[in-house]
């Protein structure tokens, strides 16, 4: 397969507990300043976990008007007001009709549904619940007129919407793409988790020996994609490669082998014309499951060979919860933004390894190096992989 | 800074994709010749027309949702209709691109009114519906899911198109899945009463590297009255493209194929030209 065209990331936005700018979001990471907290947005009395990476306000200042009353959009919309501060969309620098919008979830507007069921607010409302509305909505408060997609390879689903996006621009479908993932955190998706057994009531210890679990949160992450030529002249960085597989072995659970997981990387390193050795650094999707780590770091090493014990690995979930459809693109940002800045944030809380799990993860504070070429990982249900190479600029 | 792209350039198009098989299955029964000339009439009322729940056996399939099996189903009756061995399809070259506006609907809504247990909670999400699909066809390659109505299954088709043109695989399956009846209380609040019915509908498309172009391109659309096929049909959401392709390929497939389909104001048509079958 030859190499393809590599499209920049001109600008990036985000809505996530740790920070609703880039800056925040950024210096959170570094410090390890933590999301997490009691949820209050909704009951979870009755749940053995009620914690996790709530936004508790909105605050960015957009005049909502017009605005659907949906949280998954509000975070849509939050986000990608940062990202029109950086690069005004006006129609005359864009033409509203190669404007496109690349949209990745889990849940979409399942809120909405729940509202719809509770007979609340207008008929509309079931409109709203369907998966692809928040998309629809941002691309209309955008002014957006191009191509509008909504995918949903579960937790994977940032990666691919970012992956698709990069498509629509080599394709000559779309001058400019915003593209990204959200997901909410609602009583649903708690009460869904909680049933699994899959939350924590510990911290969330990526590869540590005691990882018992993952706590969920909510976000909202978009990137502004342009061909090389209209990127400007200083953009974020580059999508390489990317890739999409599906385990095909079970409904919930991942490949035992992570051989899904393997075949989205190499995928995604032929798609960029890399070779294993070229990555400088891995956000690993490392929500703290028994399984989830021990396949990741099995696949990092089958795919590295040598090389893995050299690669700097981490996880980014102990700060802010898992943002499920918002993951992979949160953590494709996080790596420009580690070549940016020369940073690499830690992963928190891991502290005694797992001798199952024994790559260099960047425990304790953040690692001073300056990845050029990234590796992004991501699960989900369904058997759901992607993966994403990226370039710093 | 500012980004200024040249406006209204015109797409050149990607190489398309043959259409090697077409199987699809809809409330008024298997393939195309169970649809009725009128779907408003043939409904006589209902505003929904179901597919109820196929019979599989097998113990895995005890707990799968309904909307799995018919995944599963609109997968074998596009085999048994081409006549070819599901082995063929097995290993990691095919890819699986699933479509669907609302199948997740009952599923939801069957978690949040019920006490749902963590297995019901995992087939709330969409990727479970292909996940159970590529388990039973042992499909391990590239896959995506997109959300929407008709416009996304062309974009499905587009993706795939893609990925047989990158080389990234062999052959891949266009799947699209949309069950109404466990919410249509939902829908019937939601909906126009003069709305044609909800058809319940699941159709699986075959694709591989084909000759000609691929151009899909997107605009606004008022409402319109719909095609012939839809007036035909019923509203099928995301399966709507896929029947109209088991029209045109049992035509013969020969000649310009034009898919054509609107959801939410947005019109997206795709044509593959120049042989594409």
């Amino acid at each position: 397969m030859p190499p393809r065209e590599r499209v920049a990331v001109v600008a990036a936005g985000v809505a996530t507990p740790i920070g609703q700018d880039l800056d925040a979001f950024w210096s959170s990471l570094l410090t390890g300043s933590s999301g997490i907290s009691a949820i209050e947005r909704f009951p979870v009395g009755d749940l053995r976990v009620g914690r996790g990476g709530e936004i508790k306000k909105l605050t960015r200042d957009i005049r909502w008007t017009g605005v659907p009353d949906c949280r998954a959009t509000r975070l849509l919309v939050s986000a990608a007001d940062e990202l029109i501060a950086q690069v005004p969309l006006r129609p005359a620098d864009v033409d509203p009709a190669r404007l496109a919008v690349v949209v990745g979830t889990a849940l979409g507007g399942v809120e909405e549904g729940e509202r719809a069921l509770a007979g609340e607010g207008p008929r509309r409302r079931m409109r709203g619940a369907l998966y692809d509305a928040p998309g629809h909505n941002l691309a209309r408060w955008l002014g957006a007129r191009g191509h509008v997609l909504t995918v949903s390879t579960a937790c994977a689903s940032g990666a691919t919407a970012m992956g698709i996006g990069a498509d629509l621009l080599r394709q000559d479908m779309a001058d400019l793409v915003v593209a990204g993932g959200y997901d909410i955190l609602c009583r649903f998706v708690l009460r869904g988790f909680d049933a699994l057994r899959s939350l924590t009531r510990d911290e969330v210890r990526p590869f540590d020996r005691r990882r018992s679990g993952l706590l969920l949160g909510e976000a909202g992450a978009l990137v502004l994609l342009a061909r090389e030529a209209d990127a400007g002249r200083r953009p974020l960085g580059w999508v390489r490669g990317h890739a999409s597989t599906g385990d095909g072995s079970h409904i919930a659970a991942p490949d035992p082998e992570g051989r899904g997981l393997e075949r989205a990387v190499r995928l995604a390193l032929a798609e960029a014309g890399a070779a294993p050795g070229d990555v400088d650094f891995v956000s690993a999707h490392g929500t703290a499951t028994p399984l989830n780590d021990r396949i990741e770091t099995a696949v990092i090493k089958r795919v590295f060979q040598a090389h893995a014990h050299a690669i700097p690995v981490n996880s980014i979930k102990p700060t802010m919860g898992h943002t499920m459809g918002a993951a992979a693109t949160l953590e494709a940002i996080m790596c420009l933004l580690a070549g940016r800045h020369g940073q690499i944030p830690p992963t928190r809380h891991l502290e005694v390894p797992d001798p199952e799990c024994d790559l260099d993860y960047v425990p304790g504070s953040a690692r001073a190096l300056r990845p050029r070429l990234s590796l992004s990982t991501s699960l989900g249900f369904g058997g759901c992989n992607g993966a994403l190479v990226l370039e710093s600029a | 800074m500012t980004t200024t792209v040249a406006p209204g350039r015109i797409t050149k198009g990607i190489p398309a994709p043959a259409i090697r098989a077409v199987g699809f299955v809809s409330g008024w029964g298997r393939g195309l010749d169970a649809i009725p000339a009128d779907a408003r009439a043939a409904a006589e009322g209902r505003p929904v027309v179901p597919l109820g729940r196929p019979v599989m056996e097998g113990e895995r399939f005890r707990r799968a949702t309904r909307e799995c099996l018919w995944a599963l189903a609109a997968v074998e009756v596009m085999l048994e209709d081409e006549e070819v061995d599901r082995a063929v399809l097995a290993g990691d070259r095919t890819a699986l691109l699933f479509v669907t506006a609302a199948v997740y609907g009952a599923s939801n809504r069957a978690f949040i009114e019920g006490s749902g247990g963590g297995t019901h909670f995992a087939y709330t999400a969409p990727a479970v519906v292909s996940a159970e699909a590529a388990i039973e066809f042992g499909l391990h390659g590239p896959a995506a899911l997109f959300i929407g109505g008709p416009p996304a299954t062309l974009r499905a088709i587009w993706y795939a198109a893609t990925l047989l043109g990158s080389g990234t695989c062999d052959r891949a399956l266009v799947l699209a899945v949309e069950t109404f009846a466990e919410c249509a209380d939902l829908y019937a609040r939601a909906r126009r009463r003069s709305a044609p019915p909800l058809v319940e509908a699941a159709g699986c498309a075959w694709l591989e590297p084909g000759e000609g172009r691929l151009d899909l391109r997107v605009g606004r659309s008022s409402r319109d009255a719909g095609g012939d096929l839809e007036r035909r049909l019923g509203e099928t959401f995301a399966c709507g493209p896929l029947a109209e392709l088991a029209v045109w390929r049992r035509a013969g497939g020969v000649g310009d194929l034009r898919l054509h389909g609107r959801w939410r104001g947005e019109a997206a048509d795709l044509s593959i030209t120049k042989g594409g079958a």
